[in-house]
Order: C-alpha cells, then structure tokens, then sequence
C-alpha cells in the first residue's frame, strides 16, 4: 500500500522542484503564457502515457502509439480540413477514433490470438502506420480545422485548459477504480498471473484485448492534441512512444504487469513535459535533456524497489532475532 | 426421458473421453461418475491421464472425444469459467492464486458474483469465510508470503467458494505434512455430509483410502475399475496401477560406521527461517531430515546450497563452503536437489538430453564441440533406471507429466563425477510407486561410492527405510536425533508430534517469563 503512493510523491516533489528551480532562473516560467502552453504540450503525452499503463497492466507493451498519433494527425488533415463543418466534422472525428479501436483490436488479434510478444507485434503495426501517415501525406502538408482544435484547447482564466482538469479527474476516478473495485482488481490479477485468472473463471482474453484497444484509442485521442499542437498534416512527428512507457513506470507500473497508477502516470508525463519547456530557460542544448531523463527513469525505479529492499532486510534481521531470543 | 434410477444422482459424469498429445495418448475412452456426497478417488501413476481427466472436466482442456455433464447438465464447450457456473470446483495441485496478491483480495476474486460482498467489505468477509473452513490464516498477507500447505488449503477453500455439486481435488495433500492433511480432510467430509460429490486424486493410497468410497484407477490413460473402497486393498490396487505386483521396498543398508570420515560439518547456521543448525554428515550416509511442514527444514537445505542467505558456517571435505551464491557449494561438490523443480531445477523448453546434461557439458565434448552422441549414452542408462515416460530424448521438458520432469531433474547429479554430498528436498515427491524404488536404489548407490546425501521428506514410511539416521526440525531447529536402530516410520511420526507439543510449551513459558 505504502509503495504505491512513493510515486505519486517522488513525481509531485520532481515537478516542484523542477518549477521552482526555472521560476527563480526566470520570471518567465510562471508566466500564463508559458503555464498555458506548457500544460497543452503535455496533453499529448499524459493521454497517451494513460492508455500505455492500461497496457502495461495487463503484462505488455505498445509501442505502435507513437505512430498511431502521427498517423491521426496526418488522417486528420484530410477528415478535419478548415472546410470541414458541422455534421462531417462528427464523422470526421470518429475515423480518428475508429482507426484507434481498429489498431487496437489488430494489435490485439497479434498478441493474444496469435500469441506475439506485445513488443514485436506492436513494432510492426508501428513500421505499418508510419508508412501509411508517408503514404498519405509525404511532407507536412493540409491544415487542420482551427475550430475542432480550438474547441478542445479552451482553457479557463486564460492559461488552465479545460481538457488537462478533465484527465486530471479521470486519471483520480481512475485509480480509485482500479484500487477499490472487484473489476479494477480483476485487471491487476489478470496482469500478475494469467493462468491463475483464467483458472478462476475470469475472462482473462476479453481484459487483454479490451486494454491494448483502450490504449489505442487514447493515442489516437492523444492525437487530435498534438494536430492541435502542429496545426498541420505532419508525417514526421510523434515519437513519444519510449516517453509514454517512460512515464507509466516513472508512475508506478511495472514492467511485469499488474501494477500502476493513472494519477502517478500523469504526473509523470507531466513532468517530461516541463523537462522540455523549462530548458530554454537555462539555455541548455536538449541532449541534457535527454540524459535527465534516462538517469531519473533509473533513480525512480531504484528508490521504488528501496522499500521491498529494506523490508527483506528488516524482516530477515527480525526473525533471526526471533530464533535468537530463546537462546538467551 | 424419465430417471427412476439412483437415490443419490451424479454430480459429475464424464462419457467416452480421450485426449491425445501429439504421440502420447493421455487418455482412452474413459468414463467416471461422481455421486453427491461420496468421495471418489483416482489414483494412477504419474503420466496416467489423471491430470488430463480433471484438466478435461474442469474445461482448461479441449477432449478429443467424449462428454463432459456437471450436476446433469452437459459442459458445452471447454471453459473454466462455464464448468464453474454449472457446479464444478476444482482445487489445482499448482494452485491458481494471483501470488503478488493478498489473501483476501484471492479469495475475493474466487468468489462468484453473489458471494461476493461489497469491495469495502473484503478484508471483514474474508477473515469471516476462513473462519468458516476453521482456517488461521492472515487475510492481508500477500499469498506469496503463505507457506505451502497454507497455500494448498486456501486453494480448497477458494474452490468451495462457488458451493460447487462436485469439488475436484488434484493431489491436494502433496504439500501438507500428516497433521494438516488431517485438516484438510475434516474440512471435505464437511461438504461431502452436506452432499458435493468430491473426484480426489492422490498418489498416497493410504490416505486416500482412509476417506474414499469409491476408487477408479488408471493406468497409461485406461480405466482399469471402479471400486468401493471398504472392498479393495492398497495391495491390490498397485497391482492395476503398476501392472505388476509390489512390495514396499528400500535398499539394503549396509554396516554403518560411526567412523567415517566427517565430509559435511555445519556449524550455527542459520537464516530467515530457521537456525542455528549444527550437524555432521559422515561419508556414505543418508541423513534424513523430518519434521512437520515449515519448520525450517526447506530453507536449511537450499541454505546449504548457497540458495537462500545465512550466517553461521558450513565446510565441505575440511574447507570452508562460501554459501553467498549456489556457485560455491556446487564447485565444492555439494549439489542441491530442489523441490521447485519446474521453478528452479529444470529448463522447461530444453529437451530431457540437454536438462540432464547442462552441468556437465564439459565433459561431454571435444574441441569445444558438445557430442550429442556422447549425452546420449550418459544419459541413457539413467533414464531407463528412472523410468522416464516420454517419447523421446529430444522431447521438452515441459511436455513431460509432472513425475516424469522430477526423474530428469534427478538424473543430473547422478551424472556428475564430482559430487561429495548431494542435498535432497523430497526426492520423490510426485514419483509413482513404481520409480520410487529406483530413485532409493541410485540414492544408495551413490552412498555406497562414498558420497554422502540429505534427504529432506515429507514421508515417515520413506525416511525410515532410506535412511541411515534421521534428525527432527521444529522452528527452525534440530530437536531430536534417532540414531538408526530406533528408525521406524512411528519413532518419526512420534518424534515430529512430540517435538510440536514441547515447541508450543516453549512458547508459553517465553510468553510467561515476558508478561
């Protein structure tokens, strides 16, 4: 129980922290400019990071997420023009959703019918997408309707979106599904031991077909975000898949399957964004960037296991004291 | 169609079944039925179909051929989760529990949907169902932190959680020692009064035979009859399991010397679960170890072998074994026979050829080259000596009955040139009757040789007839020695249930002199 919560807290202290260190560099970090593009940038990633921890709940992997989002932008070019309106636009978004669902169940179909390794499988739907996004558009090109865009970058009081309060409350009621409910347990068992669950009668097929389809349909929810972002049918951008999985361990997930949270996932995502934004403050070149990230990954996931390390040592200390006690 | 037939109805009736795989043909046109409220046992060997019938009725496998009925009404296709809904629980040897998690959320989990309380109300609804079956176990201890034979009775009572009409029990006393197996009886003649039909399947006649009253024996996946208990003897029924009469038999001791050369000494060891252990193992001498479940007498072994961490120390032939990691007991010849076979000792996708000789592949080649025909004459004689049921050397491990991968397990240290103490954790367990003696026999041949062995069991009968003396565990400590004119399966039994009660006493005195 305890364990969960060290994420949640390590992440909350990184972005701080982080916030105040730019904050007393420049002025211009808590700026409303700044906060309100900043909380946009990490739309994206925070909704794709969200559907990678369903994933990873279940024990796998998608790293096809990346170019499903870029591939939504580029269908999105095509189905949301700026002379797109009012009941096509409708119609325009559910192709955005429904190519999710589509990729979803074909991953999906690779991994648990087919029986592929989640990694392998979704590598190749990856190399398919990003060969149709360059079949479709081979260079950025086909604006995108600013009113869908505009429509779902709405912030209140001029810098807080409205979209980053709505994840904000799902990603709580999320984890509070996930940790005080028999269907949210149901996942995390099925992610911790397949066989046991489907000896129990749960369906343990349907769970992880339903997660890898939920985890595309964020990306591609993820994408109407970043065509908000670019503006324009971009072939070549979206490469957030290794960041999304980045940012459900720095959350809580676990590699193995069955643990995670939303909340944490969210926070992290969050934070890779603001590692962004705040290096042109300091007039860092990004690969320092880079490198933070990798070596923080690291330091979560060794201060995450710490706990377990320290309670084997405490309870191996304990009992040999209790074998001990008698003799004296 | 009318039924004026029976008083008491089958709870389980399985028509016709076969199942093969690949070559093997596990099962042959088998047909059983289950009444309400009777115990009906299958016994066979390891590689008899057992397993196959239960994976079969419970709806993990697909049968080729044959019908499946649960409380009268037909299993439409093969599905855990359909043959639950229609009646039918089933207990796994191997257990289905989620390990990372607790107890309650377990059971909770195995609960269907109407005994099912509210999430808020888990760990209160737990505690309360496991008082029900009288069981003490912590509700949020993760499972995984369970012993063994807690594990196996949480399993039984998850599988009653469903108030099935036949409860399925997959040799459910393997892990247990006599006194929980005991419990776990009272808890089935529990349900079996209020009339669920139980299929019990065990390798222990006598056991079995103690509650059962009926028994269907098979033997290379072929009914071989149906019984009423009170009307069969144990003799009679290795007889049709083995195809051939057999008397219980253990090799011949030959002249103990208490002279010896010492080759294994231990001093103050001890670990997480048990210690200080002191003890010496003289050449050419089974030691065997006994004591009831969980006293300590597992993590001592694997201890020993560098497995699990410990202060205190051992030497091996005069020098110092370094237990930090299994690599140096194995260098100094001390080689650990786990009990985890599939989790530890065997390479589930290798072939049996090259599980066996994964240790001493040095030997076997030339210019660096491994010589397939070289493995293949190490290891074939052991292989016949074990008996070792499969189709072919090159097969998977893991395609092999459960018995069958343990005997390959086994074959690996026999192979080896320099073994000086080979530490056993219940080598037969699992073993038909038939191989057990095998196993007995190149156990005491390598004593013979000079070697000396540790053979932890779980089986009084097996310990006083292999062994050339026996020392008793309780709470992680030796408490009694029987030197080897005292050995017979009742000195054990009396010194694992003396050595209990005088552990509990210590106990209270401890909680006295602290209050």
């Amino acid at each position: 129980m305890k364990r969960s919560w060290l994420p949640l807290v390590l992440m909350t202290a990184l972005i701080i922290a982080l916030g105040a260190y730019a904050d007393a560099h420049s002025s211009a970090f808590l700026s409303k400019e700044n906060l309100s593009s900043l909380l946009l940038a990490s739309m994206p990633l925070i909704i794709v990071s969200m559907g990678q921890a369903v994933a990873l709940l279940v024990g796998g992997f998608d790293v096809s997420v990346a170019a499903l989002m870029t591939f939504c932008v580029v269908l999105a070019s095509f189905t949301l023009t700026p002379t797109t309106s009012g009941f096509a636009l409708v119609t325009g978004s559910l192709a955005l959703i429904g190519v999710g669902i589509a990729t979803g169940l074909f991953n999906a179909i690779l991994i648990h019918v087919v029986r592929l390794p989640s990694i392998v499988a979704t590598l190749g739907t990856l190399s398919i997408l990003e060969g149709a996004s360059l079949w479709l558009r081979s260079y950025p090109q086909g604006a995108i309707n600013t009113n869908v865009t505009n429509a779902l970058t709405k912030s209140v009081s001029g810098w807080l979106p409205i979209a980053f309060i709505v994840v904000v409350v799902v990603a709580a009621l999320a984890d509070g599904w996930l940790y005080r409910s028999r269907s949210g347990l149901a996942l995390r068992a099925v992610g911790l031991d397949e066989r046991s669950s489907r000896r129990l009668g749960m369906p343990t097929g349907r769970t992880i077909i339903l997660a890898f389809v939920v985890c595309s349909v964020m990306a591609s929810i993820a994408g109407f975000y970043l065509a908000a972002e670019v503006q324009v049918g971009s072939p070549i951008i979206g490469n957030q898949a290794l960041e999304s999985i980045a940012a459900a361990v720095l959350g809580g997930a676990s590699l193995a399957g069955g643990r995670g949270s939303f909340f944490g996932t969210m926070l992290a995502a969050f934070f890779l964004t603001e590692i962004d934004n705040v290096l042109p403050f300091f007039q860092q070149p990004t690969e320092y960037a880079e490198i933070a990230i990798g070596a923080l990954i690291l330091l979560a996931l060794v201060l995450y296991q710490a706990p377990e390390l320290i309670a084997r040592f405490r309870s191996s200390r304990q009992s040999i004291d209790a074998v001990e006690a008698p003799a004296t | 169609m009318s039924n004026p037939g029976p008083v008491t109805p089958d709870v389980l009736s399985v028509r016709g079944l076969s199942k093969a795989f690949g070559a093997v043909q596990a099962l042959r046109d088998v047909s059983i039925d289950c009444r309400a409220g009777e115990i009906h046992a299958l016994v066979g060997e390891n590689g008899s179909g057992k397993s196959t019938l239960l994976g079969i009725a419970s709806g993990v496998l697909a049968a080729d051929d044959g019908t499946v009925e649960i409380g009268g009404s037909r299993l439409p296709h093969h599905s855990p989760a359909a043959a639950r809904r229609l009646g039918l629980g089933i207990a796994y040897q191997d257990y289905s529990h989620v390990l990372e998690l607790s107890v309650a959320e377990n059971l909770y989990l195995a609960a269907p949907a109407d005994a099912r309380p509210a999430y808020g109300h888990m760990q209160t609804w737990a505690e309360e169902t496991l008082a029900a079956f009288k069981l003490d176990i912590a509700v949020r201890a993760l499972t995984a932190s369970l012993p063994l034979a807690e594990r196996q009775m949480l399993e039984v009572a998850k599988a009653l959680l469903t108030r099935p009409k036949v409860l399925l029990l997959d040799e459910p006393t393997t892990a247990l020692g006599p006194e929980a197996v005991e419990r776990l009886h009272t808890l089935v003649l529990e349900q079996v009064r209020e009339g669920v039909g139980i299929v019990y399947v065990s390798h222990r006649l006598p056991e079995v035979l103690a509650v059962a009253n009926r028994v269907t024996v098979l033997r290379d996946g072929v009914w071989q009859g149906t019984f009423e208990a009170a009307s069969v003897t144990e003799d009679e029924l290795v007889v049709l399991m083995i195809g051939r009469p057999l008397t219980v038999a253990f090799p011949e001791r030959h002249e103990a010397s208490d002279h010896a050369e010492v080759v294994l000494t231990v001093t103050g060891l001890q670990g997480e679960r048990f210690g200080p252990v002191d003890l010496v193992v003289r050449k050419g001498e089974i030691l065997g170890i006994a004591g009831a479940e969980g006293n300590g007498q597992v993590p001592f072994l694997r201890a020993l072998a560098g497995a699990e961490p410990a202060i205190g120390s051992a030497s091996c032939d005069g020098a110092k074994l370094d237990t930090r990691s299994p690599a140096g007991p194995l260098r100094a010849g001390v080689v650990l026979l786990s009990g985890d076979r599939r989790g530890e000792a065997l390479f589930p996708v290798l072939s049996v050829r090259a599980n066996a000789t994964i240790q001493v592949l040095r030997r076997l080649q030339r210019f660096g080259v491994v010589l397939h025909g070289r493995e293949r004459r190490a290891i074939g004689g052991l292989v016949e000596r074990l008996r070792v049921r499969m189709a072919s050397e090159e097969q998977p491990v893991q395609s092999l009955s459960g018995g069958n991968q343990q005997k390959v397990s086994l074959i690996r240290p026999f192979l080896r040139g320099d073994v000086k103490v080979i530490l056993a954790e219940e080598p037969t367990q699992g073993v038909d009757v038939g191989a057990r003696f095998d196993i007995y026999e190149a156990l005491r041949a390598k004593a013979d040789e000079g070697i000396a062995a540790v053979v932890k069991s779980s089986d009084p009968l097996e310990l006083a007839g292999l062994c050339d003396r026996v020392v008793v565990m309780s709470r992680g400590r030796i408490v009694e020695e029987i030197p080897r004119d005292e050995l017979g399966e009742r000195r054990i039994v009396e010194a694992i249930v003396g050595s209990r009660t005088r552990g509990t006493a210590t106990a209270g005195e401890e909680e006295g002199a602290g209050a």
